[in-house]
């Protein structure tokens, strides 16, 4: 997918921090997948000890016994070994970029991932150490968080913004010229919707890892709060998910316009994996017992029943890694608004 | 068996609050305070047993009462980290102590903590039915307190069986939200099993101690708190229950080898629309459990009469503390629907010997009574075959004289 006016002469080198930073990002998906599994089956008390694993350095485990010994410990282990890899790679991105000189903006997301690698190692430490929920649900929320920024980072070093400047996009080339439904009132109104979808996304997984880390000892009425919080985020998301998608101004980049139709769809994939999520969890919903109401009971830790639940948890964080994507290549044209517009000017191209 | 002085305190002053961490103890709960306000306000409180609060306010023990009976209930039962079986209950604690704690799997081949990861989030720390998730099924999750267990193969008011409640853990409840714990290993169900008596016997002698407790005259009246007024007379009778349910099994008469299935169904048919047997008046004239649906199960019951009892109340204080109980301490009353028999979903178990035990014994703590002692075994298969035959019966078949028959009942 060719992106806004990035210059040929800076595709020929290796772009040694976009790379690593894809790198980064594809670890940290299974990163994810694998903490998510580790919510799923209850397995993050596996493993009793932190830094080492029973008693052994974490690398040095034997890997016949974590390959071969009981799934939480493969679980909470290769989530730690995978946690210890994205911890390294943070470290490489940090050393590429700041050799590449990037762009102060990147700097400080590397910054900031670097940060949230580190916190989320302790965080995951404590969350052992002092076998405690609330810093379970910290650790869950924090995840997603290092993912946006690695995403970020991703988007941005492939851009290259400096290379944006010398040679702004022109109308037809990354630009898409079909479109001018103009079905939001202005440009500036616009350009918050990707940017509230990222915010509301983010929050909606903070409000899913309330209810996947329920305590058995809250109130009937807490619960009932979390549940509806997480409902409305739902609406939230959708909604803010189709006007993203279908309230586009025509000066809207080709690639930012795919990824909307991509977030929607995942949206919607999204709804249906939230009410498998809860009929594994918690049966038929009241309201629809009238209408259909299984023969069979489910089938609690079923690996069906994993994979929804699991499933829905993954899909949440992939809409936010998406939703970042599009916001910043929908906020290219923004920031660039100043600069393309005296030059479309310039160049006599009419909007 | 040690006493511990310190139990929960709190609401209205008397004793059922949760023992909630009071700020953030440590540093580094600081530290994520400020990255993320939003997950949460502090460590996780301990888990805790709540008492009956329901019991407790109706029965308008003071505050002193109440902490007699947490303490008295905390020394005879320990706490959901650490459960205590005294002899006398018959429990295993080996088997408790899998079941119990917080989640944990640290040691190969075993994961402690099993009701907290598969049941309390529905049925609760204590088994009151007030898990978090729990205003949100329908049917509510089971209160084990009372004791009252509704498919088992024993009588009416008999405990189950252990294998009963093996069954039902591996089966599930279809229809309901209870799952099957089928994928969990033969030791693990014993655990919970163990453990699901545990609170049920647990929760049956804190309510027989609260009435003993009111049963006194006076506030400078005592009860005779020595093991063995407490064992003997408090705990010893619900235990005696679940040690002879084990022998209780209903006898079931084989059903006929050479049994005219068409010959047997249409008399179950009979029976299920007339006088004697008279399932229509629930089940409806279509069995779609259209008949009468007004009234409460045993767990809904004691909630709506109670709520009838304080509306005359004059004590505003007292009333005050009664709505309070209401709110957090008992799940909003609903009528029990009676089950439509055409969906072919038969919670207890789809057996015919299941369907048999549900006609003879009825359903413990539901309106459906036992047909013991009015229709003859024999004839109780017939209503089996026929309630079998019912998801199938197509609409041809119903006869002209069926809606005849439900309108003579009505």
């Amino acid at each position: 997918m060719p992106l806004i006016g990035t210059p040929n002469i800076v595709r020929s080198a290796v772009n040694w921090p976009h790379a690593v930073a894809c790198l980064l990002v594809a670890v940290t998906a299974l990163l994810l997948g694998f903490g998510a599994l580790v919510t799923t089956y209850d397995a993050a008390m596996a493993v009793p000890d932190w830094p080492g694993t029973y008693g052994h350095n974490m690398f040095l485990f034997p890997l016949t016994q974590w390959l071969s010994g009981p799934w939480d410990l493969f679980l909470e282990h290769g989530h730690r070994l995978l946690g210890a890899l994205v911890g390294v790679l943070s470290l490489l991105l940090a050393a590429v970029t700041w050799r590449r000189d990037a762009a102060p903006a990147v700097r400080a997301l590397v910054i900031a991932a670097v940060m949230l690698v580190i916190v989320q190692g302790l965080l995951g430490g404590m969350r052992v150490l002092l076998d405690d929920k609330t810093v379970a649900k910290v650790h869950a929320c924090t995840g997603p968080l290092f993912f946006a920024v690695a995403i970020a980072i991703a988007t941005l070093t492939r851009r290259m913004p400096a290379a944006l400047q010398i040679n702004p996009p022109v109308r037809g080339v990354g630009f898409s010229t079909a479109g001018d439904s103009r079905l939001l009132p202005s440009w500036a109104v616009g350009a918050a919707v990707p940017k509230a979808l990222v915010v509301a996304a983010y929050l909606q997984l903070v409000a899913g890892a309330q209810l996947r880390h329920i305590d058995a000892t809250i109130t009937i009425g807490a619960f009932r709060w979390m549940v509806v919080t997480h409902l409305v985020g739902a609406a939230m998301v959708t909604v803010l998910a189709a006007l993203a998608t279908f309230a586009w101004q025509p000066h809207e980049p080709v690639s930012a316009r795919r990824w909307s139709w991509l977030i929607l769809s995942m949206v919607f994939g999204q709804l249906l994996l939230g009410a498998g999520a809860w009929a594994f969890t918690s049966g038929v919903p009241v309201w629809l017992q009238g209408l259909w109401t299984p023969t069979e009971a489910v089938v609690a830790r079923s690996p069906r029943g994993a994979i929804v639940i699991t499933g829905h948890a993954l899909l949440g964080m992939m809409i936010l890694g998406s939703s970042v994507v599009m916001a910043l290549e929908w906020g290219s044209a923004e920031a660039l608004g100043g600069l393309i517009g005296p030059n479309r000017r310039r160049q006599g191209v009419a909007r | 068996m040690k006493l511990t002085p310190t139990v929960p305190t709190g609401c209205n002053g008397i004793g059922n609050q949760p023992p909630r961490a009071t700020g953030f103890q440590s540093a580094w709960s600081l530290v994520l305070l400020t990255i993320f306000f939003a997950t949460g306000c502090g460590a996780t409180p301990p888990a805790w047993f709540r008492p009956n609060m329901v019991k407790a306010t109706k029965e308008k023990l003071s505050a002193q009462r109440e902490q007699q009976v947490a303490t008295i209930m905390l020394a005879m039962f320990g706490t959901p980290d650490d459960p205590v079986a005294l002899p006398e209950t018959g429990l295993d604690e080996a088997k408790l102590r899998l079941a119990a704690g917080p989640v944990r799997s640290n040691i190969v081949g075993r994961k402690n903590g099993l009701y907290r990861e598969h049941c309390a989030h529905c049925h609760g720390i204590t088994g009151d039915a007030l898990g978090p998730t729990a205003a949100f099924l329908n049917p509510y999750p089971r209160d084990y307190r009372p004791g009252v267990f509704k498919f088992k193969s024993t009588e009416r008011a008999d405990k189950p069986t252990h294998s009963d409640l093996v069954r039902l853990l591996k089966n599930g409840a279809p229809g309901t939200s209870m799952p099957s714990f089928a994928l969990l290993s033969e030791t693990q169900i014993e655990a919970l099993v163990e453990y699901v008596k545990y609170l049920s016997i647990r929760g049956e002698t804190e309510f027989n101690l609260m009435g003993a407790f009111f049963e006194l005259e006076g506030e400078e009246d005592e009860l005779p708190l020595g093991r063995d007024f407490l064992v003997g007379e408090m705990l010893t009778p619900v235990t005696e229950k679940w040690a002879a349910a084990a022998g209780a099994r209903i006898p079931v008469p084989e059903m006929p080898a050479d049994l005219d299935l068409v010959a047997s169904v249409a008399k179950g048919r009979a029976l299920f629309y007339g006088d004697k047997a008279n399932c229509v008046k629930c089940h409806g004239p279509t069995a779609l459990g259209d008949g009468q649906a007004n009234d409460f199960d045993d767990w809904n019951k004691p909630i709506v009469e109670w709520k009838k009892e304080i509306a005359g109340e004059k004590d505003s204080k007292f009333l005050a503390r009664a709505h309070r109980v209401l709110d957090g301490d008992a799940l909003k009353p609903r009528t029990i629907q009676p089950r439509n028999l055409r969906l072919g979903i038969y919670r207890g178990g789809r057996r015919p010997l299941d369907l048999y035990y549900r006609i003879h014994a009825g359903v413990n703590g539901a309106p459906m009574p036992a047909a013991k002692g009015t229709i003859p075994p024999e004839d109780i298969w017939d209503i089996v075959n026929y309630v079998r035959s019912l998801p199938y019966e197509l609409d041809g078949e119903l006869g002209a004289d069926r809606p005849m028959v439900a309108r003579d009942r009505f």
